[in-house]
C-alpha cells in the first residue's frame, strides 16, 4: 500500500514536471466546454424553454457537470501504457516488485486529483463569467447512487483504456490506433460529452444503453439530475456493475496473454 | 512563373514522399481516418437531431445549421490537407532537425508548412464539397451569394494559413508547438457553429482577436445573403494584415531561433 | 558583393559573438510555479568575439571541449544562427540572409541529426533534394555514381533508411549532402557514434572529398583521430573564445613543453634512480618511459647512456592527443595568440 502511495506521490509531482503540457491540456477543456455550454444556452434563451426532459437549469448543470466528470472519469496516464509496450520500457518494470495494472491505477487516480482540483477552479471562474443557475441535488439517496455510478465509472474507463492499450501486446501499432477510435471518437460522442444522450431517437438510445459508453458520463449525471426512476437507475447501476466485471476480467486475461507474448518475442 | 513550377514539383515530390511514408502506418491511418468521419458524422447527426425539434437555432434553420457546420469541415480538411506538415514540426525542432531544413535553398516556412500533404484528407474533400453544393443549393443562393462565397472561403484559407504560420513560429520560440496546434483547433472547432450564439466577450474574441469568425462563419453568412459590403470588406482587409503580420512573427522567431544544441 | 570564383577568403569572421537567453528552471512545485509567472532569464555567451578567416580548399579542424562554441560557430556560418554581433562572410555572401544561391553552394552534415526520410529508401530523399538543389538531371547522375561508389552504398540505395545501421546511415547523409558539389562543407561530429572501422572510412573519405572537389572543409570534433588525421589547420576554442589557431605541428611544438625518452636496459635497476632523471610515465622492464622537460631532454639521454645499463633509447614527442588532451584540462596554460 505505501508503494502505492508513493507512485502517487511521484506521479502527482511528474505532472508538474510538465506543467506547460497540463496547463496546455486545461486550457484545451475550457474551450471545448464553451461550445457545448454557449450551444445549450442559445437552445435554452428563453427560461421557460423545455426539451428532451432538460429545462435551462438543468441543462446547464448538465455541462458543468460533464466538465467535472471529464476531470474525474477521463483523466488518465495510463494512455501511456501503448508506448511503453512497444518502445520495449515495460520490461522495466517487469523486473520490479510491483503490480502493473495497480501502478497505472494509482498513477490515473493521482492524475484525476490533480485535474479536479484544477477543474473545481476554473469552474469557479467560468460560474463568474457566465452566471448559469445550477440544479441542486438534495435527495441523499440520490447523491449516494450517483456517487456509486461515478466510482463505477471510473473503473470501467480505466478498464476500457488499458484493455485498448492492451492491444499493443499483439498489434504494435494497434493499441494507439485503437486508443484513438475508442477513447477519442466514441466516448467523446457516446458518453454524453458532447451532448446528452436522450436527444437521440429511442432505438439509438437503447442500443447505447446495452454499451459501456453511456455509463461513464451521461449515466451519473441523470442520476444526479434526478431524472430517472428507481428502477430505471438500478437496472443503470447493474449494467455498468456488469461492464465492470467484465472489463476487469477481461483486462486480466489480456495482461496475462500479453505478457506471455511479449516476452516471447524478447523486446 | 519558374519560380511557381518549382516550388509545384518539390510540392509534389515531397506530398508523395509523404505518401509512401504513410504506406508504412497503414493501420494508422484507416483508423484515423475512420475517426475523422465518425467525429463528424457524429456531429452533424447531434444538429439533426437537435434542430428537428428545436426548429432553429440562434434564428438559423436546420439547414442554415448544417451549412455553417460543413463549411467549417471543408475550411478545415483543406487546411489540414495541405498543412499536414506543421503537425510534425515539433520533432523537427526538438531534434534540431530542423537545422538541415534550413540549410537547403529552398523557403524553410513553404517546407515546414506544406512538405508533405497528406493524401487521405484528400479523400475527403469531393464528398464535403458535394455535401457543401447540396446543403448550399437548399439555402436557394443567388449567383453572387455563391460567388461570394467561394472568394470568403478562400480568404478563411489565407486566415487559417496565418494561424499555422503564428503556430509554428510560436514553435520555434517555445518547442511547444503540438499544444499551440491542438488549442488552434480547439478554437477553430468554435466554429462548428455559427459564432453568434456566443455571448461577450467571447464573441468579440472570435470575430477580431482570433477570427474564427471571419474564417468560418463570415462565407457561409454570405451564402445566405448575411453580410453587408463593409464587414466583407473588412474580413478581407483582416486576412491580408494576419499573413503579413504573421510572416513578420516568423521571421522574428528564425532569429530567436537556437537550434537544439548537440 | 557575390561570389566570384576568385576570391581569396572562403570565410571571414570579425569580431562574432552570439549569446543565447535561456530560462533557468526552478527546483521543485512552488520553483515550479514561480518559473511560470515569473520566468528568470539569463544570457548564455556562447562565442565571445571570435575573429578568423579562411582560404578556399583549406580543411580545417575545429576543437574544444562541450560547449566550447564549436557548432555554434558552424551553425552561425552556415546562416541557421543569428549572430548578436559582428561580421560574417561565407562564400561572400552574409550567410543569415540564407539567399538561395549561397544555399545551394554548402552543405551542413551533423553526425546526430538525419535529413533522410525514415521510411523510405535513400534514394527517394535523393531525388528530393535534385528537386530542391535543382541539379541538373546529367550531373546529378555523375555526382551520385561518384559519391556511391567512393562510399561503397549502391547496395542499400534502396532500403528502407530506418533498417539500415548508423554507419550506413551516416554515409547516406554524406550523399545526400554532397550531391549538389558544395564548395563549403560544414562538418559537426561526423564520426560520432560509429565504430572505429566507419570512422577510419568516413575521415578517408573526407580527406578524399577535399583533394579531390577542392571544398573548403569545416570539421568540429570531439575525436582527436578526426582532427590529427584530417586537419592541417586547426582552431582551439574554449569558452566562447579563440585559444589558439594555427598550423597543427606549431600546436604541438607550442604546447609540448616535454619530451618522452624510452630506453631498454640491459638489467634491472633501481627505479629510483632513473627518476632522478626525470617522471617515470611507465617502467615495464625492460622498458622505461620517462617525460623530460624539452629543454633538458639531450642532456637527459646523454646521463642516461652514461650511468645506466642501456640498451637501446629514442628521444620522441608526445603524442598530438596527449598534448591536445592537456591543452583542454588546463593542465598547460594557453595564451591567446598576438
Amino acid at each position: 500500500m505505501k508503494k502505492y502511495l508513493s507512485i502517487f506521490k511521484i506521479s502527482f509531482a511528474q505532472e508538474f514536471a510538465y506543467r506547460v503540457n497540463f496547463i496546455m491540456w486545461r486550457v484545451r477543456n475550457v474551450l471545448q466546454i464553451l461550445l457545448v455550454f454557449f450551444l445549450w444556452s442559445t437552445v435554452f434563451t428563453n427560461p421557460q424553454t423545455e426539451l428532451f426532459g432538460y429545462n435551462r437549469e438543468k441543462i446547464l448543470t448538465y455541462v458543468f457537470g460533464i466538465f467535472i466528470l471529464r476531470a474525474i472519469v477521463l483523466s488518465s496516464r495510463a494512455v501511456d501504457i501503448a508506448g511503453e509496450i512497444a518502445r520495449g520500457d515495460l520490461t522495466n518494470y517487469l523486473l520490479k516488485p510491483l503490480n502493473y495494472i495497480k501502478y497505472w491505477f494509482t498513477r490515473d487516480i493521482s492524475s484525476k486529483a490533480l485535474n479536479l482540483s484544477f477543474a473545481t477552479i476554473e469552474i469557479t471562474i467560468l460560474y463568474f463569467f457566465l452566471r448559469p443557475t445550477f440544479f441542486i441535488q438534495t435527495n441523499p439517496l440520490q447523491i449516494l447512487l450517483f456517487l456509486t455510478s461515478v466510482l463505477f465509472a471510473i473503473v470501467m474507463f480505466f478498464g476500457l483504456l488499458v484493455l485498448v492499450n492492451f492491444i499493443t501486446f499483439w498489434l504494435p501499432e494497434g493499441g494507439w490506433a485503437s486508443q484513438f477510435l475508442v477513447i477519442v471518437i466514441f466516448t467523446e460522442f457516446l458518453s454524453g460529452a458532447v451532448f446528452p444522450i436522450d436527444i437521440l431517437p429511442e432505438a439509438i438510445q437503447n442500443v447505447l444503453y446495452a454499451l459501456p459508453f453511456p455509463y461513464l458520463m451521461f449515466f451519473p449525471l441523470q442520476v444526479y439530475l434526478g431524472k430517472l426512476s428507481m428502477a430505471v437507475m438500478l437496472q443503470g447501476l447493474f449494467i455498468s456493475g456488469l461492464w465492470m466485471i467484465v472489463l476487469i476480467i477481461a483486462m486480466n486475461r489480456m495482461w496475462a496473454g500479453g505478457v506471455k507474448k511479449y516476452s516471447a518475442v524478447g523486446r | 512563373m519558374k519560380k511557381f513550377t518549382y516550388y509545384l514539383k518539390v510540392w509534389w515530390m515531397m506530398s508523395k514522399n509523404a505518401f509512401l511514408a504513410m504506406l508504412n502506418h497503414r493501420v494508422g491511418v484507416v483508423v484515423f481516418t475512420t475517426g475523422k468521419v465518425l467525429r463528424f458524422a457524429f456531429f452533424g447527426a447531434f444538429l439533426y437531431f437537435l434542430l428537428s425539434k428545436t426548429n432553429t437555432l440562434a434564428g438559423y434553420t436546420l439547414h442554415q445549421t448544417l451549412f455553417f457546420f460543413l463549411t467549417f469541415n471543408l475550411i478545415d480538411v483543406i487546411a489540414q490537407f495541405l498543412f499536414r506538415e506543421a503537425y510534425r514540426f515539433r520533432p523537427l525542432i526538438v531534434s534540431g532537425s530542423f537545422d538541415l531544413i534550413l540549410v537547403k535553398p529552398i523557403n524553410a516556412l513553404f517546407r515546414s508548412l506544406m512538405g508533405g500533404a497528406d493524401i487521405l484528407d484528400l479523400f475527403l474533400i469531393p464528398p464535403l464539397v458535394f455535401a457543401v453544393y447540396y446543403v448550399g443549393s437548399l439555402l436557394d443562393p443567388s449567383a453572387s451569394q455563391v460567388f461570394l462565397y467561394i472568394v470568403l472561403v478562400a480568404n478563411g484559407l489565407v486566415i487559417a494559413t496565418a494561424f499555422h504560420i503564428a503556430v509554428l513560429s510560436l514553435g520555434i520560440i517555445t518547442l511547444e508547438i503540438d499544444h499551440t496546434i491542438m488549442i488552434y483547433r480547439d478554437l477553430t472547432n468554435l466554429g462548428r457553429l455559427p459564432i453568434d450564439i456566443y455571448g461577450q466577450p467571447l464573441k468579440g474574441i472570435l470575430t477580431y482577436l482570433v477570427p474564427v469568425g471571419v474564417m468560418i462563419t463570415l462565407p457561409a453568412k454570405a451564402m445566405m445573403g448575411l453580410v453587408t459590403p463593409v464587414g466583407v470588406t473588412v474580413s478581407f482587409a483582416l486576412g491580408f494584415l494576419m499573413i503579413i503580420l504573421t510572416l513578420r512573427f516568423w521571421k522574428l522567431a528564425l532569429r530567436q531561433y537556437t537550434s537544439a544544441s548537440s | 558583393m557575390l561570389y566570384s570564383g576568385k576570391m581569396d577568403k572562403a570565410i571571414i569572421v570579425d569580431h562574432l559573438i552570439k549569446n543565447f537567453e535561456v530560462t533557468e528552471k526552478k527546483q521543485g512545485i512552488m520553483g515550479a510555479f514561480s518559473s511560470l509567472f515569473s520566468p528568470k532569464k539569463k544570457t548564455v555567451k556562447a562565442l565571445r568575439e571570435i575573429s578568423f578567416s579562411i582560404k578556399p580548399g583549406e580543411l580545417v579542424g575545429f576543437i574544444g571541449p562541450n560547449g566550447a562554441g564549436k557548432t555554434t560557430t558552424l551553425k552561425v556560418l552556415s546562416g541557421l544562427l543569428y549572430p548578436t554581433s559582428g561580421f560574417t562572410q561565407v562564400l561572400g555572401f552574409d550567410p543569415w540572409e540564407r539567399n538561395p544561391k549561397f544555399l545551394k553552394d554548402i552543405s551542413l552534415v551533423m553526425g546526430q541529426k538525419n535529413q533522410l526520410w525514415w521510411d523510405l529508401p535513400a534514394i527517394e530523399t535523393f531525388e528530393l533534394n535534385r528537386a530542391i538543389y535543382e541539379i541538373p538531371q546529367k550531373i546529378y547522375k555523375e555526382s551520385l555514381n561518384e559519391l556511391v561508389d567512393m562510399l561503397d552504398v549502391k547496395k542499400i540505395l534502396n532500403t528502407q533508411v530506418r533498417r539500415l545501421s548508423l554507419g550506413q546511415r551516416m554515409r547516406l547523409e554524406l550523399v545526400a549532402a554532397l550531391l549538389h558539389k558544395p564548395k563549403m562543407l560544414f562538418l559537426d561530429e561526423p564520426t560520432i557514434g560509429l565504430d572505429v572501422v566507419a570512422q577510419a572510412k568516413m575521415r578517408d573519405f573526407i580527406y578524399d572529398y577535399n583533394k579531390r572537389c577542392g571544398a573548403t572543409i569545416l570539421l568540429t570534433s570531439h575525436n582527436m583521430d578526426d582532427v590529427i588525421n584530417l586537419a592541417k589547420r586547426v582552431i582551439v576554442i574554449d569558452k566562447g573564445k579563440i585559444l589558439f589557431d594555427g598550423d597543427l605541428r606549431e600546436l604541438v611544438s607550442r604546447y609540448a613543453k616535454d619530451k618522452i625518452i624510452k630506453v631498454y636496459l640491459s638489467k634491472e635497476y633501481d627505479v629510483k634512480q632513473l627518476e632522478k632523471i626525470g617522471k617515470v610515465k611507465k617502467i615495464d622492464f625492460p622498458q622505461a618511459v620517462l617525460v623530460v622537460p624539452r629543454a633538458t631532454a639531450a642532456a637527459a639521454a646523454a646521463e642516461l647512456l652514461h650511468h645506466f645499463p642501456v640498451a637501446d633509447l629514442t628521444i620522441e614527442e608526445e603524442p598530438v592527443d596527449e598534448i591536445i588532451r592537456k591543452v583542454f584540462s588546463g593542465e598547460v596554460k594557453v595564451s591567446k595568440k598576438k
